[in-house]
């Protein structure tokens, strides 16, 4: 389970294949232990399954300590960092960008995290920041990568603080620029922060995980600002529940 | 109450006070420092005590923001805001304050700081390696020694500098061996135990006593009073941990960590060499050794990564924390440098750059997690 801070994440593994029998998510809420438990008694029925067919439960994100259905409470790093080895085993990094925070994990061979850096002390660099944007200027979310592939001449952003960005963005409006080009200008601001965040760049392959990697231009962004090709996950709201999963798997169903 | 001794400790701050009050009734000196630059064996030479008065508060801060930039480390504001409030009996106390140009932030405060308080800084060259920084040191130290003499009314002989070095001598290798206890596969404190012996004024009789007893204690203390041997071994480096500030221990120590070694200024670093108390002229040995002292205002800084090293084979640390108060450049600078020598180990790192209020807390908690699941990953 990933109780993150926008959704609820599930995801159901079988301890002997290792294969991810279903997922399912919802929107997070005040009482998050019981969307959770809703959440999967809602997949475990889907399934045909009840509750005496799971062998562990493991939670991660920012509610993992408050879900009561689990077992165990690890952290969203080493979730994301298993989840993503798990579907991308030649994975060198991950990017991870929340609704509110972003992270680079850097990875062993073994898929084991080496070292990471976090932002979460404010919208910069979130998926947050990106929907304040999309918002402003009236566009949905989905279609932001659209419009970045537009742009002719990006803009330059300075101020990367939600609450200072807004009077930016209305500033640049204002002076005749295009929505194209402020929101291919906002997703290269962004993945400058990441990349300045990265520290030292792998040499391998590097996955794009978490809400933010939906969005179309911000993965060609982050390639762009790290020098380096950068592959969307196969399932980016999943990871961290994968991750999870297997976790909660390894330790209580044996042999890989 | 704790056991071998340790519940002492437990009310140092208010053994502090009663002496201190005893000695100020007395006439005695008691002489504030803010940095383990400050040689207090000077100031036990001139019949006076030195008496730490680094703040470690979060509550001082907002007075000191009146006059101080917000953007300065929470030590410096901390420590400025306690003469502000007047909140600070030792500093209300001390006839004199002895400090040092170390890092910007303090060597400014300082001049405010002397708008209440007397006070002699002492000039820090910042080129520990070069031999005019040596000569400009010992000059420095020799005008302590003329400005505690005048104005205490003593003679500050060779022979009573030679007995304040064997006494800090005895106090610092009392500490260094409780620390060295930490080396143990079964280490018999945790962090903030350790952390805790300590006192604001050095080389109280009764303080030394203390620290002998427990020395004495420790080896019995049995298996269900240490921290698991299961615990992951940290090793802290960074910026000092006052009095006050005792939470980052908690949080370094909560999630089934034990901090083995502290190699900051509030650890071991003040504490690992001593001065030859039979050299020709004390006051030079003295220099030398305290211009030794690996912090990162000194440039280059080598000898701090040099003994980091060195620490993380002795006490078998599975992973480096760094511990920066915000607004701290110089040790954030360095910890790049730390970083890499913790790669160069293949021990995991992670850098924590926070100040007095808990409200990071829970991002912090995320970070030694993910940090403690790495180590953990590993053994296996
Ligand atoms: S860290 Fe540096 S400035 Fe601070 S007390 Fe230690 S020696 Fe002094
Ligand atoms: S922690 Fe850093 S900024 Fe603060 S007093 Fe010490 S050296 Fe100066």
């Amino acid at each position: 389970m990933d109780a993150g801070s926008r959704a609820i994440k599930i995801a159901l593994l079988d301890t002997r294949t290792r294969a991810v029998v279903a997922t399912g998510s919802c929107d997070q809420g005040i009482n998050q232990s019981a969307l959770a438990s809703d959440l999967l008694a809602r997949l475990l029925a889907e399934q045909g399954l009840d509750a005496g067919s799971i062998a562990a439960t493991v939670a991660t994100g920012y509610g993992r300590h408050a879900v009561a259905a689990a077992d165990r409470a690890v952290t969203e790093i080493t979730c994301h960092a298993t989840g993503v080895y798990h579907l991308h085993a030649d994975v060198a990094a991950v990017i991870d960008i929340g609704g509110q925070d972003s992270k680079f994990i850097h990875l062993g061979t073994n898929g084991l995290v080496v070292d990471f850096s976090m932002n979460d002390r404010c919208a910069a660099g979130t998926g947050r920041f990106l929907e304040v944007v999309a918002q402003r200027l009236d566009v949905p979310i989905a279609s932001l990568g659209e419009h970045a592939r537009r742009a002719d001449k990006p803009a330059s952003i300075s101020s990367m603080c939600v609450v200072f960005a807004e009077s930016e963005l209305i500033g640049l409006l204002a002076s005749g620029t295009s929505r194209e080009n402020i929101i291919a200008g906002v997703c290269r601001a962004i993945a400058q922060r990441i990349a300045a965040m990265a520290g030292r760049i792998p040499a391998g392959k590097i996955v794009f995980t978490g809400g933010v990697a939906r969005v179309a231009g911000m993965r060609d962004a982050l390639a762009e600002a790290l020098r380096h090709p950068v592959t969307v996950a196969s399932d980016p709201c999943m990871t961290g529940a994968i991750g999870a999963a297997i976790i909660a798997a390894r330790e209580n169903g044996g042999s890989e | 109450m704790k056991d071998c001794g340790l519940d002492w400790f437990e009310e140092m701050v208010e053994h502090c006070y009663q002496k201190a009050t005893e000695f100020h009734e007395a006439g005695t000196p008691i002489i504030g420092i803010l940095c383990e630059y400050t040689p207090r064996e000077l100031i036990l030479a001139a019949g006076a005590w030195p008496v730490c008065l680094c703040g470690g508060d979060a509550d001082m801060i907002p007075a000191a923001e009146t006059l101080l930039p917000a953007g300065i480390c929470p030590l410096i504001k901390s420590t400025f805001g306690y003469s502000l409030n007047q909140a600070n009996p030792f500093l209300e106390m001390a006839s004199l304050l002895v400090a040092e140009t170390t890092c910007d932030g303090k060597k400014k405060m300082y001049e405010r700081l002397a708008e209440r308080h007397p006070m002699h800084v002492l000039e820090l060259p910042q080129k520990t390696g070069d031999p005019d920084a040596r000569i400009h040191w010992i000059r420095e130290l020799q005008k302590l020694r003329t400005v505690l003499e005048e104005r205490f009314n003593v003679a500050i002989t060779d022979e009573r500098l030679r007995d304040a070095i064997r006494l800090m001598n005895r106090e610092r290798r009392l500490r260094r061996a409780l620390a060295q206890e930490m080396r143990s596969a079964t280490p018999p404190l945790s962090g903030r135990e350790l952390l805790d012996l300590k006192s604001l004024i050095a080389c109280l009789p009764d303080d030394l006593a203390a620290y002998e007893r427990i020395a004495g204690a420790l080896p019995g203390r049995p298996a269900d009073a240490r921290p698991s041997p299961d615990n992951v071994r940290v090793l802290l480096t960074g910026v000092p941990v006052p009095h006050g500030a005792e939470r980052i221990l908690d949080l370094l120590e909560a999630d089934h960590a034990t901090v083995v070694c502290q190699e900051n200024c509030t650890g071991i670093k003040p504490v690992t060499e001593e001065v030859d108390a039979e050299a020709d002229d004390p006051l030079t040995a003295l220099a030398d050794v305290y211009l030794h002292l690996p912090c990162s205002v000194m440039t280059p800084n080598s000898e701090r990564m040099r003994r980091l090293g060195e620490l993380a084979r002795e006490y078998r640390a599975e992973c480096v924390v760094e511990l920066i108060w915000h607004g701290c450049l110089t040790y954030d600078i360095e910890a790049a440098y730390t970083r890499e020598l913790a790669a160069q180990f293949g021990l995991p790192y992670l850098r924590i750059e926070t100040d007095y209020s808990p409200n990071d807390d829970a991002r912090i908690a995320l970070r030694l997690g993910a940090l403690y699941e790495t180590v953990r990953a590993a053994r296996r």
